[in-house]
């Protein structure tokens, strides 16, 4: 790979969201990879690599990737990282800027929907509310204007004053 | 020949031993407070009694740490050792003493030659400690700093000199002769050459950056040194998008130099447009700051490129750097529109040190060694400082030039050991002293041995090798020793040992065995040396033959002898002994070289112990 | 001996030392190597000095390390803290009060007055020097200059506890190997050794953001000692950089990577294994991977002295880089105090320090450290 080829403002441009400011100190030390749960199971993931790739400015390859998804945010990465990276933070940012490349994948695209339209993973309906009953819990509502809102699907609702920016 | 008296100083270790009884089996009187012709102390002279000492001023003494000999067992063994002690320093104190011999007053000038921080701290602190300094500068500035030191910083010291200091600008030390309290120096200035005497040497010169060579095969046009890239010419970096710097990748970096260019990546990398690539082998962060420019570097964007043996490879006619990411495991390439090369400071070894005649080796003179520290070199009263010994620029020349200043205020102020004796009716003129003296003591001066007045560390390596037993340090000579372990063995129990212990290494731990109730071997006879050099094949052949059935010679590890030299040429001699017995048909076994560090007392102990097992079987 | 004389202080009557005017100038604080070397430089320069040590030995830290030699020295220094007690123990100016605990100090013109208490503390580990001498009772110290050699602190490697330090059987510092082996041997069966670098050391997330300096250099040494003296153990070094300590070294290291495993990766776990303590790290595939070991050594980082806000406070200086001690007027740093230092390194600033201080008697005013800077 010629790095000439790279996208060098793609470090920067995570540096700038929110979560993904550590990305560019990382130091390649690997004590995250050897703590990820998911590496462990699926040999392709590693922490670092994508942090790597990320730094180089590889960003199509970074971003289409379907690795980035499998952090499951366990944040055993951070817990061990010297560098105060805080590398689940740093793939969450990571993510959001896929998602916006259009990059989300279907599963992913499948949860938004489902929030979209129930603002929950699961739809609520009577029986889950009849089943709670039971159990002598509160029914709940299904309230999917927040997300609407978060996933641009509907302009944003007017926040109550001092909640923050 | 004098009488001497045993003056018995309490001291912890000796508790239970009886001073009469040991003083009549030594063959000494004991003291009773008055007259003393020669005596022998149980304590080191530091820890005699004021009183003691006055009275024993001008006589012949052995200061004998008989705690330090001594070691635990029960009341009789230690009787034992102690007697067998006692007798040998009471053998040495009947042949009386010369009196320790001190030179002339050593030479008190001091040259510094050089220029920037290390030869400017040496003159200042020289001159404030009252010494007349010489600085031969190179140039006309004394307040011109070297290669990657602070110049705000030289100024500043360079504004208040002290008095005392006089400059000679535009001048070389081109030629060098002596030692410490008396060193002859050939300078030339702008005047000639002249030929200068003085006490003390510092050789200070001001260093120069070196670039590292750049990978071979790379377009020539590309690469420049780092210093060429200064922040005020970065403005020509505007045309620049890719730049590569190289930090340790043609010659090992040291960590000021990767610091610098840390600190150059990442001003270049706060250029519009610019992405800079560091690529280097180890990220060498141990410079002061340097885990922090590492990481600000790496904030700012700096790309870090770490290279496996062999890289970068080059393409597209060496204007392609190629080499494989160690995270990734593939290739990459840059194609940078230059490439930096790191710099290193240092400074051309003068010529004048390579003259075979007059100085050892650079590898004898200026060892890596962990005891010549503090600017010192083999040869005492000479000190190289600064870059040309590779102290890295800033506080730690300042500490360098101190601690030399320090060392020569020593020396010259009387704080060396007093000056060899050399017998000229007996000496041969072979000259072996001048080659063996690890510190450039003996001279041969209009045809008599001389030695410089300030620099003998009394190692006994001359006693050890002169073939006419003509020159020793004061109480060193072989006839000395021997009369001393001659009545140290007689009293001792058989089987008995020498141990001769060098006071650096095996000395102090066999003290601290002592100390801690370690028990000896009764028969056990110590022989504290300042140096295992003092060793030669003739005083282990001779002390066999007066009946020891063991000789161990303990010494310094390799690489670690104060006087270079001395314990591998008492391994010598151990391995010569050995070969001398063996063809005799005796036991070579009867003797053997440990090589220990003071901090290794059980290796100590071990090796007495297999000696005397060793002994045991061969009997 | 100083000369004493009873002062009346708040009613009280207190013993007092006026170590200015007479023969003991400077009061060194700390005796380590530092410590000992500045006052050994001092000697040189003809001035006295007092070294007040809380502990009940002279030596500090390195006197506890091991000698790593194998045939040939390798500069550890450690056995340059005897040649320091021997020189000073022939050096009759030198004093030096074991046990003693500076606890206040006022500014008395260009000087300071210190007051001393006992410390009580462990009693000497080896049998005490000559020159070690126990404060009885409080004491005033006048002095013309102060060096403060107080030394590092070890990182408490139990606060990488993934690195299981004080839970996992097997796991111990680097300071506990040196001193193991200083005692002459390898705990059990120690095979299969493994180093872990940097702990508690170019750490961002601890707040540590510099490199200790010697941890490379003694580890290594360390390994190559250990492997020497249990020919067939194996090590493996857990890295990320390995720092340079000069030409001979470099020589070295080459043979010593030929010999040992060096991984670039820092082990993200430690944990009890069924045969020893198992440590988790990338292998060279970037997959993690599982390795069972005998010992796990942790080399651990220096930090600034524990004494450092107090002596600050005591002294009004201005707390340094990364919160190591700096100097103020009249008050001198020598050795790890400063910064992390080897022992060669603290021997060598100690002269320096001792130049400054013998500067500010002469002149009530030593080039501050911030002056020689600007
Ligand atoms: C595990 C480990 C291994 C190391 N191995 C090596 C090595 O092989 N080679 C090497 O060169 N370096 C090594 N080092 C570094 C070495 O320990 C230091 O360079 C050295 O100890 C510094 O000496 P010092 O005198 O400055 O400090 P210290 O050795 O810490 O001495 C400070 C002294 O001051 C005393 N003190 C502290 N506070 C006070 C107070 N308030 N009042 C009075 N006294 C006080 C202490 O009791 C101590 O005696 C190692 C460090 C570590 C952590
Ligand atoms: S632990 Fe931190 S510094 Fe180390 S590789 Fe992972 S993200 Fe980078
Ligand atoms: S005793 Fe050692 S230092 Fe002194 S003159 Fe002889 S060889 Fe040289
Ligand atoms: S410097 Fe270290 S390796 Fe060398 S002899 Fe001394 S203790 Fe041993
Ligand atoms: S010396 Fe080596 S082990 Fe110690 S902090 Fe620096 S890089 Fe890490």
């Amino acid at each position: 790979m010629r790095l000439n080829d790279c996208d060098p403002s793609f470090k920067h441009e995570i540096a700038r969201q929110p979560g993904g400011e550590g990305i560019k100190t990382c130091f390649a030390c690997a004590a995250c990879t050897a703590r990820c749960p998911v590496g462990s199971l699926k040999p392709e993931y590693d922490p670092r690599r994508l942090l790597r790739l990320a730094i180089l400015g590889r960003r199509e390859e970074v971003l289409s990737s379907p690795l980035i998804w499998l952090c499951c945010s366990c944040q055993n990465c951070s817990e061990v990282c010297p560098q105060d990276v805080r590398c689940t933070d740093v793939l969450t940012a990571i993510k959001n800027l896929a998602a916006a490349a259009g990059y989300a994948p279907p599963s992913g695209q499948a949860m938004a929907r489902q929030l979209a339209a129930h603002g929950r993973l699961l739809e609520v309906g009577e029986f889950e509310n009849d089943k709670r009953a039971e159990l002598g819990l509160p029914p709940v509502s299904e309230q999917p204007g927040d997300y609407q809102a978060l996933l641009g699907l509907k302009p944003e609702a007017p926040r109550p004053a001092g909640e923050g920016a | 020949m004098p009488r001497p008296t045993l003056c018995w100083v309490a001291a912890p270790g000796l508790e239970g031993l009886e001073p009469p009884a040991l003083a009549m089996a030594a063959g000494l009187d004991l003291d009773q407070g008055g007259a003393l012709e020669a005596a022998v102390v149980t304590v080191p002279e530091v820890q005699a009694p004021d009183k003691l000492r006055a009275r024993l001023l001008g006589r012949p003494v052995q200061w004998l740490d008989l705690a330090a000999e001594l070691g635990g067992g029960g009341e009789g063994h230690r009787g034992q050792r102690a007697a067998a002690a006692l007798s040998r320093a009471a053998g040495r104190a009947s042949l009386g003493t010369l009196p320790p011999l001190y030179s002339p007053q050593p030479n008190q000038r001091v040259l510094v030659a050089g220029q920037g921080l290390a030869a400017l701290a040496a003159a200042r602190q020289a001159a404030l400690l009252g010494h007349p300094v010489l600085w031969a500068l190179s140039g006309d500035d004394p307040a011109a700093a070297g290669a990657g030191e602070d110049a705000s910083q030289v100024a500043g010291l360079a504004a208040g000199l002290p008095e005392g200091i006089e400059l000679a600008p535009q001048t070389e030390l081109t030629n060098l002769t002596g030692a410490g309290g008396s060193f002859t120096a050939w300078l030339k200035g702008p005047q000639g050459t002249a030929r200068q005497r003085f006490g003390a040497v510092a050789l200070a010169p001001g260093g120069a950056y070196r670039a590292e060579p750049a990978p071979p095969g790379l377009a020539p046009d590309l690469s420049r040194p780092l210093s060429a890239c200064q922040p005020a010419s970065l403005a020509s970096a505007q045309g620049w998008r890719q730049v590569a710097i190289l930090a340790g990748v043609g010659q090992p970096a040291t960590a000021q130099g990767f610091a610098r260019a840390l600190a150059t990546a990442y001003a270049l990398q706060a250029q519009p447009g610019v992405q800079v690539t560091l690529l280097f082998r180890e990220a060498l962060v141990a410079a002061p700051q340097g885990e922090r420019l590492y990481r600000q570097a790496r904030q700012a964007g700096v790309l870090m490129a770490r290279l496996g043996d062999g890289e970068p490879r080059l393409a597209d006619q060496g204007r392609t750097l190629v080499w494989q990411d160690q995270v990734l495991a593939e290739d990459l390439e840059l194609a940078p529109d230059v490439v930096f090369l790191c710099e290193e400071t240092g400074a051309p070894w003068p010529g004048f040190l390579d003259n075979n005649l007059l100085w050892p080796a650079r590898s004898r003179l200026l060892p890596e060694h962990a005891r010549l520290d503090g600017g010192r070199t083999a040869r005492a009263g000479f000190y190289v400082l600064g870059a040309l010994r590779g102290t890295p620029a800033g506080e730690d020349r300042l500490a360098e030039a101190a601690a030399a200043v320090h060392d020569l205020h020593d020396l010259l102020g009387g704080g060396a050991a007093p000056l060899p004796a050399v017998r000229t009716l007996t000496c041969a003129r072979c000259l072996t002293c001048v080659r063996v003296c690890p510190h450039g003591v003996p001279e041969h001066v209009e045809d008599h041995i001389q030695p410089a007045p300030a620099a003998c560390l009394a190692c006994g390596i001359c006693a050890a090798e002169c073939p006419a037993h003509a020159i020793a340090p004061p109480g060193w000579s072989t006839a000395e020793l021997m009369e001393g372990l001659a009545c140290g063995l007689a009293a001792a129990p058989a089987p008995a040992m020498v141990l001769m212990a060098c006071g650096q290494s095996a000395m102090p731990a066999f003290a601290e065995l002592s100390r801690s109730g370690h028990v000896w071997p009764a028969g056990l006879l110590v022989l504290p040396l300042k140096c295992a050099g003092r060793v030669g094949l003739e005083l282990i052949l001779r002390v066999l033959s007066l009946g020891a059935e063991g000789v161990l010679v303990a010494g310094c590890h390799e690489g670690m002898c104060r006087s270079v030299t001395g314990n591998l040429r008492a391994r010598l001699a151990t391995g010569q002994a050995a070969g001398t017995l063996s063809d005799l048909g005796l036991g070579p076994e009867a003797v053997s070289f440990l090589h220990m560090a003071n901090n290794q007392p059980q290796a100590l102990a071990k090796a007495v112990e297999a000696m005397y097992a060793r002994l045991g079987a061969v009997e | 001996m100083h000369n004493r004389g009873p002062r009346r202080v708040g009613g009280c009557l207190e013993e007092i030392i006026f170590l200015s005017a007479l023969d003991k100038p400077v009061l060194i604080i700390g005796g380590g190597v530092a410590g000992l070397a500045a006052a050994l430089e001092l000697d040189r320069r003809g001035l006295a000095s007092l070294v007040v040590e809380k502990g009940p030995n002279l030596g500090g830290q390195a006197r506890g390390f091991c000698c790593k030699a194998l045939e040939v020295c390798a500069r550890c220094g450690a056995c340059r803290v005897g040649d320091l007690l021997q020189q000073a123990a022939q050096r009759p100016a030198l004093g030096a009060l074991t046990q003693a605990l500076a606890v206040a100090a006022q500014r008395q013109g260009a000087g300071w007055e210190v007051t001393l208490i006992p410390q009580e503390g462990p009693k000497p580990t080896s049998p005490a020097l000559a020159l070690e001498r126990p404060l009885g009772e409080r004491l005033l110290v006048q002095t013309g200059a102060v060096i403060l050699a107080v030394g590092h602190q070890v990182f408490d490697a139990r606060k990488k506890s993934r690195l299981g330090y004080g839970r996992v059987p097997g796991v111990m510092t680097a300071g506990e190997l040196e001193e193991t082996l200083a005692k002459g041997g390898l705990p059990g069966q120690a095979r299969r050794l493994a180093f872990v670098q940097c702990v508690g050391s170019r750490d961002q997330a601890l707040g540590r953001l510099y490199c200790s300096r010697v941890c490379c250099g003694f580890a290594l040494r360390l390994a190559r000692l250990a492997r020497y003296l249990e020919p067939g153990s194996e090590v493996t070094f857990f890295h990320m950089d390995v720092q340079d300590y000069g030409q001979a070294w470099r020589a070295e290291l080459a043979e010593m990577r030929a010999g040992m495993r060096f991984i670039r990766a820092i082990p993200g776990e430690v944990r009890p294994g069924a045969g020893g303590p198992l440590a988790v790290f990338a292998g060279p595939d970037g997959q993690p991977q599982e390795e069972e070991f005998d010992l796990v050594v942790l080399a651990t980082g220096l930090e600034p002295p524990v004494a450092a806000p107090a002596l600050s406070e005591m002294f009004g200086l201005t707390p340094g880089a990364e919160g190591f001690l700096t100097g103020g007027q009249g008050v001198l740093v020598a050795g790890s105090a400063g910064g992390p230092r080897s022992i060669a390194e603290s021997i060598e600033s100690a002269a320096q320090a001792a130049a400054s201080a013998a500067e500010h008697l002469v002149s009530g005013q030593a080039p501050s450290p911030e002056v020689a800077h600007a």
